[in-house]
């Protein structure tokens, strides 16, 4: 089993509703190094189906999206 | 010339905008200055360049430049002048952050001239020159990114959907309840936003009106439209028109949220030159009807606080929808405090035209908010209801940076709230205060 992936930074998007997750995500994604890693931990399941979405259209990489309990967690690799 | 690209593009756009109705606002303007305090930028801060006609004028120089005889051989005369990239970017900037598009200022006009849709018209220069906010752009293109392929995130929305099914049960009481997704041959097709707290309040709403209704897979935020992007505008609601279609519903509605159900209901027919096989209407205008007809049972005593709503410009003054919130609202709660002025004439948030999505104009945000804050606070409201989910984002930082301390809600969460449910448990509603309701 592959080690879990030890994010750059944490960001908190708890409470916030769509779009501000994705908002502030690619906000905090603008400030990251090239190949650096950011987790976002939101509670609006739409972030489910946007973070892979604004992934793709922004370029990043979607490392992991899950959901745990009432949070849903995904790592984010800035590309470029 | 090496800023001509941005420019050109940007001038490209004006020329195919160009039909009457603009034309019409763009010569036409008898300087009078009653637009000024109609805008809440300028009731903020009382500086010129808040006042609509000035903005309107900045539009208005390049028009002259190129289609007007004096502005095309004497522009010095007329105050005309040639657009260049430092001139668009200052206006790009003018028509995102400093125009919400509320439309106040056109209602108030002598002339009823329209200086959004001019700004509308900058912001699609601006998006077709590179110069639009890059966060407005990325919203747009995730959103056309998602519908691509609905495969990708289906299956996921409907596990969802199954674990709010039960949060619905619980609620009103009825093991029954159900949230169907995509079913043909329902009567209504909703259109929610993203996440849980504009669905379970409805579909309880749904559930005590008897509605034959099924959920829609896709959002109902379209931030083509806050770009004055029509392709990309068009993209992302053909969505929603193809799906109604498929489904054979005889109704659409949309969540409480102001653009989206402008954009559906006015601007959807003449982008897609179309009359649509289904109706298009707002949950507002649906829940009143519901509240007229008599089918839910509420009890008003339910929410004695004192409460006072906030009209939504594009339900109010694009949409004219300022009555019906009112019919729920006296039915629905005990204390209603009206904000002066209030419906066609009430003042904006200051979160509209996407302002809310842009982080980097915060701080005018803030400030254009003023106006709204004092409305509110001379209700001594302890509620603020809005039904638009733009306006209660800014709402909710007006909330924060002035102190107000309010609770901002939606329409649905009150109705819900006041829907007498006998064999119903506690379930706190998404965003709102938890419900308890049950004998």
């Amino acid at each position: 089993m592959a080690d879990p992936i030890k994010p750059d930074q944490i960001l908190d998007l708890k409470g916030l509703l769509c779009p501000m997750p994705v908002v502030k995500l690619s906000m905090a994604v603008k400030k990251l190094q090239a190949g650096q890693t950011i987790e976002g931990i939101a509670t609006d399941p739409g972030v489910m189906a946007d973070i892979p979405a604004w992934a793709r259209t922004s370029g990043n990489e979607l490392l992991s999206i899950e959901q745990q309990g009432k949070e849903y967690h995904f790592i984010v690799k800035k590309t470029a | 010339m090496a800023d001509n690209t941005a420019v050109s593009k940007a001038l490209q756009v004006l020329e195919r905008q160009l039909n009457r109705p603009l034309m019409a606002a763009l010569q036409v303007c008898a300087r009078c200055g009653v637009c000024a305090e109609a805008c809440h930028y300028y009731v903020a801060d009382g500086e010129l360049e808040h006042v609509p006609a000035y903005r309107a004028e900045e539009l208005r120089k390049v028009y002259r430049r190129k289609h007007d005889f004096f502005g095309k051989h004497l522009p010095n005369w007329v105050n005309a002048q040639d657009l260049d990239e430092a001139t668009l970017e200052k206006m790009a900037e003018m028509a995102f952050s400093e125009c919400t598009l509320c439309r106040r200022c056109t209602f108030n006009c002598p002339m009823g001239v329209d200086t959004p849709l001019m700004m509308r018209a900058l912001r699609a220069m601006a998006t077709a020159s590179g110069k639009a906010p890059e966060i407005l752009e990325m919203l747009a293109d995730a959103a056309i990114e998602k519908g691509k392929d609905p495969a990708m995130f289906r299956d996921l929305f409907v596990a969802q959907v199954a674990e709010m099914e039960k949060e619905l049960q619980a609620l009103v009481g009825d093991p029954n309840a159900r949230i169907t997704v995509e079913r043909e041959g329902a009567r209504v097709l909703y259109v929610a936003l993203a996440g849980a707290h504009t669905i379970l309040p409805p579909a309880a709403i749904f559930w005590a009106a008897k509605e034959d209704w099924t959920l829609s897979i896709y959002e109902a935020a379209n931030y083509g439209v806050f770009l004055g992007d029509t392709a990309r505008a068009k993209t992302i609601a053909s969505r929603i028109i193809d799906e109604a279609k498929a489904l054979k519903v005889q109704e659409v509605i949309v969540a409480e949220c102001g653009h989206a159900c402008a954009s559906l209901v006015w601007d959807a027919p003449i982008w897609f030159q179309e009359q649509f096989p289904f109706r298009v209407r707002s949950l507002v205008e649906v829940m009143a009807e519901y509240v007229q007809q008599g089918r839910l049972p509420l009890d008003p005593s339910a929410n004695p606080e004192a409460i006072t709503y906030h009209d939504s410009c594009n339900l109010a003054r694009t949409s004219g929808i300022y009555r019906e919130p009112r019919v729920i609202l006296n039915a629905v709660t005990t204390n209603l405090r009206e904000m002066t002025p209030n419906g066609l004439e009430n003042y904006c948030c200051g979160g509209g035209g996407g302002l809310v999505a842009l982080p980097e104009y915060d701080d005018k945000r803030m400030k254009a908010g003023k106006p709204k804050v004092d409305q509110i606070r001379k209700t001594g409201a302890e509620i603020v209801v809005a039904a638009c989910e733009n306006c209660r984002l800014q709402l909710g930082d007006l909330n924060a940076h002035y102190s107000m301390n309010v609770q901002i809600t939606a329409l649905a969460d009150l109705v819900v709230k006041a829907m007498r449910l006998p064999k119903s448990v506690a379930v706190p509603l998404p965003n709102a205060a938890a419900v308890a309701v049950g004998e």
